[in-house]
């Protein structure tokens, strides 16, 4: 017997840790049939047992009034936040019983109390009172026996489970009685069928049911009935299984039934995120472990968690839910801010910095670099907080905005953003920005854009959206303000003209834009005036820039900056970050000092605190003047001297008087950081299963994570399909080493130096002669629309037999550099992938492919490129004697039209050159950059329309113009938003004409700059560039003259007013 | 057009050749000359990051050392073959001689390229390098310096190697290396300086004073920087300097006609000789195109900055007034625009003279490390003052005395001087 009280006991105890109200109620039976006991005894019993069996044990106490006696807990006192049930005998009250909590709790069913709970207090209201009515009838009755003390269930113990649950929660009876006669019917109880059909229409006890399968009014199945075929389903459970079975079963139950209110509220699409936050913080504080979830009810909860919170693309579920805890939204919603009824989720970044901590944190154990990262302080607002706003401030006109012509929307921008600062945002909204101030304090922040859009797969809004800096100074109201301002700017950019027209491109305009904001503090210390991270970059897990053969595509890259990270985000073109690849940190992109101090970090991105600006400032004299307070500059510089460029030991640098050279020579070799990153790279793109991009800063102690996302390719560097089928006439060359990622369109003409030719020459005079000529080609050919092919390497200096002498300034107008390696003998030479101006490459993305034609499985069109008509003596006549060892090629007039695309793509290591209609989709690699062509196409085609308008409109007899052509981009239709329309006008006028014309044409030439403005947001100081020619230049072919009537790239003649009468 | 590839090699033979013919020098000396006296070829297998093993090709050439101890850098190239390193060992030999230093030339090479190595790799490329030749260099035989993708690094790296298996300090092995790790001070502005003093004996010996020059620099780096400033001491003044804006991608030169101002212009000057263009207007600098420097209205013209940036077609831009041109450049003249100069007789100071500086710096760090006893900059630049001014008379003497173009007598000199020593020594 003492055993089976032991099973009682066993039961009722894991009852206390999962169904406290049973166990309570259980309790309180128990202490009021003990009829050892005196009343007071059982009363302070009662207000025992009480506070556990409520929600919040530690802030629950009680109190029983009877007549003029008081029972209560130590911690009792009067509360707002309580309730009460009356105690009676015979029907008459003779007290109460109340229950409270001592401090605010959620909101549920009545004031922070659940209706169970009230339930339950009236039970024991009316055990007390039947105890006490007991007990009255014994004191007058003496010696008779009482009766009414329950007796367990046909004296099983799990009788005295059902009996609980009975009186207590009847749908939960009902909803294990279903389980269990599922149970019976796989373990195959005959019985349990016909108990099972009886059971299918009323297992919805608490709703009405929905489904009218006949004509006929259902019959409403009433409570006890339902009570009644529970207790025939446990009777044939009796029959069937053991005691122990049925009690295990019972109990794991029951356990899953803990966490139905939650998955409940999550199910149902109407329920706003205050209730799905109130809901788990009660699961939270209920101190429910997931662990005592069954592995689906979990699964199921963590996805719908992920899905309302997060994002509802199946990647990305597919990944978190196998990362976060419940507990992890538990923390997420208390720096959730949301309009009141919102339904939004934290959006692309939040998502993506959310689970990649997450990741990091599972898996930190695994790897000792991982341990130390860290994720700076953030603050969600939702997507729909941006809806709030525009329907809150009646702007919903802005959501058509999108639909508008894109210089349209260019003109209105300004207003939209001025609107937008000067509306309000809803009450909770600010309550909620309060709230984050506080919990921020005083540190500067970053307001980032989140959006739904943002980060996507396959679409990378790098930079379209806004991200604002606030010094985040002032008093709570100041601070407050400036964040409101910024987040309203950042709403407003998704109105832009810029993300406007990448989603037309991109047939993604439909897609409802929700903009949610993070709210980050950022990382940094205070140092002097400014506030800034000691080093800050970006980190992707694919390198597709190597500067050397030795390093692979998957040993990734680090664009590694002092100060805040935005120099590394973007390509400045005019400064350099250090670039490292994790997996061979001892390659490095510039290999002598002097490559090294060219390619140099030379500015700081800081913000300063005084006057609450982000600023630029130059990282010398910053170092010079704040490098002793900057932690960890040490790690960041190494010191030249007398042509010598080494890393400083630590405490041995003079910041005011040495001459610093950011390096992170320090950082680099004597801490983990590479390592960490390394680390952090990898096992992000190992569990995310896509190569990632990351952002990261660091105040000089610990590396904090900002932002990470799949690695989505930029326009320039996404693969490239190569085709299979290419004809032999229209390949020219492919390759299938060292290739990286990218397509590069629309090649007219290809400047090739013959390698054989070039290590022909007499002369070292002759080489450098063919330096020159292509820097001449360089300037002539238009820009990003030739190739450059030569020997070896280029930008040789010294013995410059291995490639043609150029600098940057000789190429920078190339859409692509190409290497040509051809073997003599048995030796392949190296090429130089760049390097002697690899990062200006990089940060102007001139794209580089090494041919090695000598190589089995390669082709090289050498008659193509060597026998096609030679443009060069006719473009730069004065390299002419050059012609054998320099091709100009003219793409389109040598191969009908065509144009040459270079596709390279990475993950095959392959990449091709081949000739194809530049206006043919079907001929142009499939569903690549379509939109952008015709986009590019709309950049010449009102160009050419806006010359020929000029032409109509120009009065040759008032300005003495005799013809007016049209040369260059705008003519050969490869003008892009930046170009220029370029003119020739034959003049023969009187110098006041020439004022006159010049102005005219200064007029047109503003105008179109405003509307090109319009068009593509490029400023430029005007559109057109008018050169003038005279009868005499016309005479000798001399100047632009030479271009009319010529045999290749002719001007085109312009159709003037109609009022030429001469 | 030949189909002969143009080889460095040949071309320095047929440079030795011309003069050789000239001195009228016996057959066995120019056939010892034309080619090195000693080549070392041998392989480096060198252990990499990965634990793999790579076997490197390396040179050492010796060209002459008649005169003293080989002298000279040590390149890694992707690209090196031995006709360079043979053709570079020969014009260290004259380099030195013309400078009249105590020492013969050599050049040594590794085919690779620092891009595609870590340090550490090439940290172990330097010393497999030393462990084979270590026999055959030191400071008694041969003297490595830094050169093409080399550093002071790299020597540092080598003369420690050089050091651990001799079992003693020889810091006179190794030149180029840091200050304070056996360098020599004075090394910045010997070679700027170094031109100046051969250009102030040019103007002495064309009876100008310094004070009543002006001049033109093309370039604004290391050389041209303490040129400036050495000229406007001894009195001279320099009217406009040119150089690179990395920005637009192309040279400006700055003009200021009564004198640019040497501590103005290096305060907004980066540190690769860019001078702001903004912040030079706003100190009252004409902004004019790169092209500019050569077309000005000076007396010396000083290009140091790139090679054959004197070329044919803008040779005729140089204005009548400019007496004498120093090349403070490598090559900066091409031989068309080197052949105009000649007819219109100015005076060029040839760059193998004007700037060797730099190598005679090399050698008094050389005798400083062999003592182990290390200058004050006074003493190393007094010292270079006279070395220069002493070069630079034999080669003025031996243009006049001869009737030579002065890159015609320097030659000439240098190829006499090693000559000469080898028949002294009986070799030929």
């Amino acid at each position: 017997m003492a055993k089976q009280d032991q099973r009682v006991a066993d039961i009722l105890r894991s009852l206390q840790e999962r169904a406290k109200e049973l166990n309570c109620l259980y309790r309180v039976e128990e202490i009021t049939s003990n009829e050892d006991c005196s009343l007071d005894e059982v009363l302070n019993g009662v207000i025992e047992v009480i506070p556990p069996g409520w929600q919040y044990p530690d802030i629950c106490a009680a109190c029983i009034r009877i007549n003029d006696t008081v029972h209560a807990s130590s911690n009792f006192d009067k509360s707002i936040w309580s309730q009460s049930a009356k105690i009676k005998v015979y029907g008459e009250p003779i007290g109460t019983i109340e229950v409270v909590y001592t401090e605010k709790m959620p909101q549920v069913d009545e004031g922070p109390f659940l209706k169970e709970e009230r339930k339950l207090l009236e039970t024991i209201a009316d055990r007390i009172g039947s105890c006490i009515t007991h007990r009255r009838l014994l004191e007058t009755m003496q010696g008779m026996q009482g009766s009414d003390r329950t007796t367990p269930r046909r004296g099983r113990e799990w009788g005295a489970i059902l009996d609980l649950l009975r009186r207590t929660d009847q749908s939960l009876l009902m909803r294990v009685a279903r389980k269990m006669i599922n149970h019976l019917c796989w373990s195959g109880v005959r019985d349990a069928e016909r108990l099972l059909q009886r059971f299918g229409p009323q297992q919805r006890i608490d709703e009405p049911d929905v489904f009218l399968e006949s004509n006929q009014p259902r019959q409403k199945n009433a409570s006890p009935s339902a009570t009644a075929l529970a207790d025939e389903v446990f009777d044939l459970a009796a029959a069937s299984l053991s005691d122990d079975e049925i009690i295990s079963c019972v109990h794991k139950w029951i356990k899953q039934d803990r966490a139905s209110f939650l998955v409940n509220t999550l199910e149902n699409y109407h329920t706003a995120i205050s209730e799905v936050a109130d809901a788990i913080q009660r699961y939270q504080h209920a101190g429910h472990g997931e662990v005592e979830l069954s592995h689906s009810t979990r699964k199921g909860l963590l996805v719908a968690l992920v899905r309302r919170f997060l994002s509802d693309q199946l990647e990305y579920i597919n990944v978190a839910k196998n990362y976060v805890e419940i507990k992890d939204f538990h923390q997420l919603i208390r720096r959730l801010i949301y309009p009141a009824r919102g339904h939004g989720k934290t959006g692309g970044k939040g998502a993506g910095l959310f689970l990649a901590y997450q990741i990091v944190q599972t898996h930190k154990d695994e790897d000792k670099f991982l341990a130390e990262i860290k994720t700076p302080k953030t603050w969600y607002l939702t997507s729909d907080g941006m809806h709030d706003f525009v329907y809150c401030n009646h702007l919903e006109d802005v959501f058509s905005q999108k639909y508008k012509e894109i210089d349209e929307v260019r003109q209105e921008y300004p207003d939209i953003v001025q609107v937008f600062k000067n509306s309000q945002f809803s009450a909770t909204i600010v309550k909620g920005l309060s709230l984050a101030l506080d919990d921020l304090g005083d540190k500067p922040l970053i307001v980032r854009s989140s959006s739904l859009l943002e980060d996507r797969f396959g679409a990378a809004f790098s930079g379209k959206y806004k991200s604002l800096f606030l010094a985040n100074r002032g008093s709570k109201q100041e601070r407050l303000d400036a964040l409101m301002d910024a987040i309203a700017e950042v709403y407003a950019s998704t109105f832009g003209p810029d993300p406007i027209q990448y989603r037309a491109e991109r047939n993604l305009l439909d897609f409802q834009e929700g903009m949610g904001v993070l709210i980050q503090e950022v990382v940094g210390t205070r140092v002097g005036d400014y506030y800034l991270p000691a080093f800050a970059g970006v980190a992707f897990s694919h390198n597709e820039f190597r500067w050397s053969p030795r390093i692979k595509r998957e040993d990734g890259l680090v664009r590694l900056v002092p100060g805040l990270g935005t120099r590394a985000v973007d390509r400045l073109g005019d400064d350099y970050p250090v670039l490292v690849s994790p997996g061979q940190p001892g390659l490095r992109a510039n290999a002598t000092p002097e490559e090294v101090m060219r390619y140099a970090p030379r500015f700081i991105d800081v913000i300063n605190l005084n006057t609450n600006k982000f600023e630029t400032i130059g990282v010398r004299e910053f170092l010079q003047s704040a490098g002793d307070e900057l932690p960890a500059a040490e790690m960041l510089v190494s010191v030249y001297e007398e042509n010598h460029l080494r890393p400083p030991l630590m405490g041995s640098v003079n910041f005011e008087r040495d001459d610093l050279v950011v390096t992170f020579e320090g950082l680099l070799n004597r801490t983990p950081f590479v390592k960490q990153m390394h680390a952090l790279l990898n096992l992000l793109k190992r569990e995310v299963k896509h190569p990632v991009d990351i952002e990261f800063a660091s105040d000089g102690k610990d590396l904090y994570l900002l932002q990470c996302r799949a690695q989505a390719p930029a326009k320039s560097t996404r693969p490239a399909p190569i085709p299979r089928d290419i004809s032999h006439q229209r390949l020219i060359f492919s390759a299938n080493r060292y290739v990286s990622n990218g397509i590069v369109p629309n090649i007219t003409h290809i400047v090739y130096v013959d390698p054989e030719q070039y290590g022909q020459l007499a002369t070292r005079e002759k080489m450098l002669a063919v330096g020159r000529a292509v820097g001449r080609l360089n300037k002539l050919l238009p820009k990003r629309q030739f190739i450059l092919m030569g020997p070896g390497r280029w930008g040789s200096r010294g013995d410059i037999r291995l490639g043609v002498s150029v600098t940057y300034s000789d190429i920078n107008n190339t859409a692509m550099l190409v290497e040509i390696a051809r073997r003599t003998g048995d030796y392949t030479p190296d090429v130089s992938f760049g390097t002697h101006f690899f990062q200006d490459l990089v940060e102007s993305e001139i794209r580089y492919l090494p041919l090695y034609p000598d190589d089995d499985d390669t082709e090289f069109n050498h008659i193509f490129l060597t026998r096609s008509p030679n443009l060069l003596a006719e473009i730069a006549p004065e390299f002419a004697e050059l012609a054998d060892t320099i091709k100009v090629i003219d793409v389109p007039q040598t191969a009908n039209g065509s144009v040459l695309y270079v596709l390279m793509n990475a993950d095959l290591d392959e990449a091709v050159g081949v000739l194809s209609e530049p206006t043919s989709p079907d001929q142009y690699p499939a569903d690549v950059e379509k939109s952008a062509i015709t986009h590019e196409g709309a950049d010449w085609r009102w160009r050419t329309r806006m010359a020929e308008s000029i032409a109509a409109k120009l009065d040759p007899v008032r300005f003495g113009i005799k013809g007016l052509y049209l040369i260059g981009s705008t003519k050969n239709a490869t003008a892009g938003p930046a170009s220029d329309i370029d003119l020739i006008a034959h003049f023969v006028g009187t110098d006041e004409q020439r004022r006159d014309l010049e102005r005219w044409f200064e007029g047109w030439s503003l105008s179109l700059a405003e509307i090109n403005f319009f068009k593509s947001g490029y400023r430029t100081e005007g559109l057109l560039d008018v050169h003038f020619i005279t009868d005499e230049d016309v005479a000798r072919g001399s100047s632009y003259a030479v271009k009319i009537g010529a045999v290749t790239d002719a001007a085109r003649p312009l159709k003037l007013s109609e009022a030429d009468s001469t | 057009m030949t189909n002969r590839p143009f080889n460095a090699f040949a071309m320095a033979q047929g440079q030795f050749d011309k003069i050789a013919d000239s001195l009228s020098l016996d057959q066995a000396t120019k056939d010892l000359l034309r080619n090195p006296i000693r080549e070392y070829h041998f392989a480096l297998p060198v252990r990499m990051d990965d634990g793999s093993y790579k076997v490197f090709q390396g040179y050492r050439v010796q060209h002459n050392d008649a005169r003293g101890p080989a002298k000279g850098g040590i390149r890694f190239h992707p690209q090196e073959t031995v006709d360079t390193v043979r053709a570079l060992s020969m014009w260290m030999t004259w380099k030195c001689a013309v400078a009249d230093l105590p020492l013969g030339g050599g050049k040594g090479g590794v085919i690779c390229d620092p891009h595609n190595l870590s340090l550490n790799e090439q940290q172990n490329i330097c010393r497999a390098y030393v462990r084979q030749i270590v026999r055959d260099i030191g400071p008694i035989r041969d003297v490595p310096a830094p050169d093409v993708m080399t550093t002071g690094q790299h020597m540092l790296w080598m003369v420690d190697e050089y050091e651990k298996i001799n079992g003693g300090h020889y810091p006179g092995a190794i030149t180029g290396k840091p200050v304070g790790m056996g360098g020599s001070l004075g090394r910045t502005e010997a070679t700027g300086f170094g031109l100046v003093f051969a250009l102030r004996e040019a103007l002495k010996e064309l009876d100008i004073r310094p004070q009543d020059t002006t001049a033109c620099v093309q370039g604004f780096g290391n050389v041209a920087q303490y040129a400036v400033e050495l000229y406007e001491q001894i009195g001279g003044t320099v009217v406009a300097v040119s150089c690179w804006d990395q920005e637009a991608q192309k040279p400006h030169t700055f003009r200021k006609k009564d004198g640019i101002n040497i501590t103005e212009l290096r305060g907004i000057t980066d540190r690769f000789g860019g001078i702001s263009k903004s912040k030079a207007a706003e100190l009252g600098y004409e902004v004019l195109p790169g092209e500019a420097w050569i077309e000005q209205d000076v007396d010396i013209l000083m290009p140091c900055a790139l090679e054959n940036s004197v070329t044919e077609s803008n040779v005729v831009d140089v204005s009548k007034r400019v007496k004498i041109i120093a090349e403070g450049a490598n090559g900066p003249t091409t031989p068309e625009a080197d052949h105009v100069l000649r007819e219109r007789g100015v005076f060029v100071i040839p760059d193998f003279l004007a700037n060797a500086g730099g190598v005679t710096c090399s050698y008094l760090e050389q005798v400083q490390s062999n003592m182990n006893y290390f200058w004050e900059k006074d003493e190393v630049l007094g010292k270079l003052d006279v070395m220069m001014t002493s070069a630079f008379v034999a080669v003025s003497e031996m243009a006049r005395k001869r009737n030579l173009y002065m890159r015609d007598a320097a030659y000439t000199i240098a190829i006499a001087r090693v000559a000469q020593a080898c028949k002294d020594r009986g070799w030929v």
